[in-house]
């Protein structure tokens, strides 16, 4: 890694595309093979330059990387085809910036797989269940319902999961997906119809997991875990796009629906620590090379990267079977409150989608169809109208994209586009960027007499300070609407609904 | 559990159980629970969702805990959800394999209505002990001056350190909130006695008391103000508690609350008075001593087989098993004597009574069935999350650096009255960690430890309030 830039320096390497995209050039970083690109609008503009500012003058957070960086770092992964993208909500994370989309080419014997480009969070993902219920029927009972919701679903940490499952059935899940769910009366038939990969991963291989993650996920199956992982219970808001609406089932401002956003809790976190163990033994062998520790990768071919690719694909079975659950016993909530059944209440699926996970997918590069396997890490899959895929309602209107913002916050349906097959191997963004936490005002204060207490000789105690301010940016995070309106601008997904929440289920 | 019943029938029709020797009218056990606390409980539930043929009692000397929200089974057919089950028989009728039988009762000192009356004509009270249940105590309180005498030189010594008790000592003068929030996790709640007990509304209040204990419990005393008043006496005990008489007796001068005029205090009529080790002496309406638990081993200390570890509980192996075959021990009687996992210990808590329960019951049907099992993912990582002075706290793994002697760092993040947030760190890899407030950390912390990752590069930048590391690691 070469010696700190000047921030001028720095600047030569990029270069302003258009009105909301970014080229970083061969370079930036050492070994690109491909350039990088990001999306933005003038306030994500701002944050990302303030973000590498910080780092050139080495004020920035040592171990932690600016997304511009990371963006480039992904560009010298070995078998990357076309570009890195950062989508608008790109920001800092593990290994490759959340946000941070790349594909591989498959029949590249050099072309790598990095759990890093997946996320600990193994499908960690979204999907939507409407009512036929509006904001009037449920206001009154709100309180009611999210109780009923706490009651049925567990949240927090150490909590157990409420569907029985011993260590067999986690097995046939972690291969069956959503069949198993279906099979085991959890879910209904539509449900898998509106599932990405139809809730099942083929590929996966239980016997390729670990006993610690199976462990792990044994007693989290069903459970809401905590942090951003919530159930949110919505009203539509806004309808962009009346079409595509009413192929979802949503015809009105005020109908009510819900969001459940969920991963695979421990046993995702479980399956990259132990591929990248794997992985980084294995890279010396391989001679592979990259910029960043974090990074570590496998070629595809080898049999970590294979071990991975199947543990990956039992961790996004797990993820859907949890998802299935937890839409499973949202419907019960829904159906005790109201006193009447789930069927009823019209309580579909209108989709799920993933935004940490790795695809094997068709796409055309320089004119010709070439199988790549594409990582999403923070970022969605959003496929056009026409486009074999997605189910049949949404055949002229795309598949839906689901959006959450930051829990509390608005979120977003979008469909996908054309422009984005082209531009972005089918990607758009997946919800808020917390490149900044949102907590950062006010945190950190008046910790002397509590330093003073909790000293004891010979301990060494380090107090997190905050090293710098961030000036005149009124907020400091990227914040869904900008985020989904870029996208929107940039033409690689389109506005549908927007939805506002009136409960959250959260640990 | 309308399929299990249909299977139990099906089976008494083609497979009786085989005439025994001694065999009585009554069902012949094929397990037996001793316990209606939340361990018992959890392990007959348990039971009777692995092996529903099963006849399974449970003898219990004091009103049965119960799981309030009680889910049981969810299958293709879904059963109700129980909401409101207050009689001894919910748990029959849910379990129909399970048999409760109320052992003996003897008389009680005190319970719910006794202690309501005392508190409703308190003006001062002295609590005594430092654990969950007199910090719940001290803050509940209120109308009431409270001198709160602990052993330790901080408050709250078992959950959280030094730190920690400072941030939350303002609090204990401040107001308390009235909070409508929905509960996110079971809520127990106590059997009420059924005609089956011997005599009615005078039962054993010895038995566990869960996480909910105090719902419904009033604990306003005489005064108007609403506000605490408390004094904490550090590093003291009880000397001896005496009589007004007795008091008169020594010629001694009470002690001033803070607050009091030394005319006002001469002037109290107090019905008791306690003088602490510290040379105190305070007077009061009452003493509630909640010291600590003590593991109710009595029955099965006559039988000489039992391994009893030195802090008085039954030891049991990594399945559970005592020293003595076929007894198993869960919850506060037993004290855990295997190798633990290195971000795990014992402590008495409801939520590891539960853990244990349910484990416990897990083994009694492997082994029966012959078959091997891994223990439960909740003994690798100690986790227990509960509330204090309104605040959530979390705590993970070797939280106050238990047993690591001198060989480890700290991370550190506070900020008054909102959080506090501790990481305890070896050779940069996160051992244990206290969180106090909506710090939306305790999933990416347990993340964290359980994976063993190295987080050196990070330095204290880990705790930065700037960067969203939850994210970070997602």
């Amino acid at each position: 890694m070469p010696e700190n830039r000047s921030y001028n320096d720095e600047l030569n390497f990029l270069d302003k595309i258009d009105a909301h995209t970014w080229r970083i050039k061969k370079g930036f970083v050492p070994n690109m093979k491909v350039d990088g690109f990001f999306y933005v609008n003038d306030l994500l503009e701002k944050l990302m330059f303030d973000e590498l500012r910080q780092h050139s003058r080495a004020a920035g957070f040592g171990g932690f990387l600016p997304a511009m960086k990371q963006i480039a770092n992904v560009a010298a992964l070995p078998g990357i085809v076309k570009k890195s993208v950062g989508l608008p909500d790109v920001h800092a994370g593990y290994g490759f910036a959340i946000g941070n989309l790349a594909a591989f080419d498959m029949s590249n014997p050099e072309a790598v797989v990095s759990p890093g480009g997946v996320g600990f969070d193994i499908n960690c993902g979204v999907r939507l269940l409407r009512t036929n219920l509006d904001e009037r029927d449920v206001q009154p009972v709100k309180d009611e319902l999210a109780q009923a919701m706490f009651d049925h679903i567990p949240v927090g940490v150490g909590s157990k999961g409420v569907i029985p499952m011993g260590a067999r059935d986690l097995e046939e899940a972690l291969e069956m997906g959503v069949d198993w769910s279906l099979r085991e009366g959890y879910a209904w038939a539509e449900d898998k119809e509106h599932c990405e990969e139809y809730g099942r991963m083929l590929n996966a291989d239980q016997s390729a997991v670990g006993s610690k993650a199976k462990k792990r996920g044994l007693p989290q199956l069903g459970t809401l875990g905590a942090g951003n992982h919530y159930a949110e219970i919505q009203v539509v808001d806004e309808i962009f796009d009346d079409y595509a609406s009413r192929r979802m089932g949503i015809d009105h401002k005020g109908q009510v629906v819900v969001m459940i956003h969920s991963g695979s809790r421990g046993f995702g976190h479980q399956v990259a620590t132990d591929a990248l163990v794997a992985m980084e033994k294995a890279m010396k062998r391989d001679k592979v090379l990259t910029n960043d520790r974090q990074l570590a990768c496998a070629r595809i071919s080898s049999p970590e990267g294979q071990e991975y690719l199947k543990g990956m694909a039992c961790a996004a079975n797990f993820a859907w079977v949890n998802r299935s659950s937890m839409t499973f016993l949202s419907r019960q909530a829904f159906a005790k409150v109201f006193n009447t059944t789930p069927d009823d209440l019209d309580m579909q699926l209108i989709y799920d989608v993933s935004h940490n996970i790795a695809k094997m997918e068709e796409h055309i590069v320089d004119g010709k169809q070439t199988t790549l396997l594409v990582h999403r890490k923070g970022s969605t899959r959003a496929f056009p109208p026409h486009h074999p895929l997605i189910p049949v309602d949404y055949q002229l209107s795309g598949q839906p994209v689901l959006i959450g913002g930051t829990m509390g916050t608005c979120s977003y349906v979008l469909t996908g586009t054309e422009k984005g097959m082209e531009q972005t191997f089918g990607t758009t963004c997946h919800g808020a960027g917390r490149a900044w936490s949102r907590a950062k005002s006010r945190r950190n204060l008046d910790y002397q007499e509590v330093l003073d207490r909790l000293a004891e000789k010979g301990i060494s105690i380090r107090v997190a300070s905050p090293k710098l301010v961030m000036e005149e940016a009124p907020e400091s995070y990227k914040n869904v609407t900008d985020v989904v309106n870029t996208c929107h601008a940039v033409g690689i997904s389109k506005k549908a609904i927007k939805l506002r929440p009136i409960a959250v289920i959260k640990g | 559990m309308a399929a299990s019943r249909e299977v139990c029938e099906k089976v008494e029709d083609i497979a009786p159980l085989p005439p025994r020797s001694d065999q009585r009218r009554d069902r012949t056990a094929g397990f037996v629970i001793v316990g209606g606390g939340i361990a018992g409980v959890t392990c007959a539930e348990q039971l009777s969702a692995l092996s529903p043929d099963d006849p399974v009692t449970l003898l219990s000397a004091s009103p049965l805990i119960k799981s309030v929200t009680n889910f049981r089974q969810v299958g293709r057919a879904l059963e109700e959800f129980d909401v409101e089950e207050k009689t001894t028989g919910a748990l029959q009728k849910a379990c129909p394999n399970v048999r409760v039988v109320h052992t003996q009762v003897r008389a009680a000192d005190t319970d719910k209505h006794h202690f309501q009356q005392k508190m409703a004509n308190a003006r001062r009270v002295v609590i005594v002990g430092n654990g969950g249940i007199a910090l719940e105590l001290v803050y509940e309180i209120e109308g009431c001056e409270v001198i709160w005498a602990i052993k330790d030189d901080s408050i709250g010594n078992t959950f959280f350190d030094r730190g920690a008790a400072e941030f939350f000592l303002p609090h204990l003068t401040a107001g308390k909130c009235e909070e409508n929030k929905p509960l996110k996790r079971l809520k127990y709640t106590v059997t009420e006695s059924s005609s089956d007990s011997p005599k009615k509304g005078d039962t054993a209040m010895g038995g566990a008391l869960g996480p909910d204990w105090k719902d419904g419990w009033r604990m306003k005393g005489k005064h108007d103000q609403a506000a605490h008043r408390v004094q904490v006496e550090y590093q003291c005990e009880v000397q001896e508690v005496l009589t007004r008489e007795e008091f008169t007796r020594t010629g001694q001068t009470a002690e001033c609350f803070p607050g009091t005029s030394r005319a006002e205090e001469q002037n109290d009529d107090w019905p008791v008075y306690v003088l602490l080790t510290n040379k105190r002496l305070y007077g009061c309406d009452f003493v509630v001593s909640a010291t600590g638990v003590v593991p109710s081993t009595g029955p099965f200390l006559h039988n000489d087989q039992f391994s009893v570890a030195p802090d008085g509980g039954l030891r049991v192996d990594d399945h559970m098993h005592t020293s003595v075959p076929d007894v198993y021990a869960a919850g506060d009687v037993c004290t855990a004597s295997w190798e633990p996992a290195p971000q795990w210990f014992q402590m008495r808590l409801w939520s590891q009574a539960r853990q244990m329960g349910s484990y416990a019951a897990k083994c009694m049907v492997a082994d029966r069935d012959g078959e091997d099992i891994d223990m439960d993912f909740c003994f690798e990582l100690f986790a227990h999350v509960t509330k204090f002075f309104n605040y959530k706290i979390v705590l993970l793994g070797r939280y106050n650096a238990q047993g690591l002697g001198k060989d480890y760092e700290l991370l550190l993040r506070c900020t008054k009255g909102l959080e506090y947030v501790k990481v305890v760190l070896q050779a940069g890899r996160m051992q244990g960690a206290v969180l106090i407030g909506d710090t939306d950390l305790e999933e990416t912390f347990e993340n964290l430890i359980v994976n063993g990752m190295d987080l050196s590069p990070y330095g204290e930048d880990l705790l930065d309030p700037n960067i969203d590391i939850e994210d970070y690691f997602d």
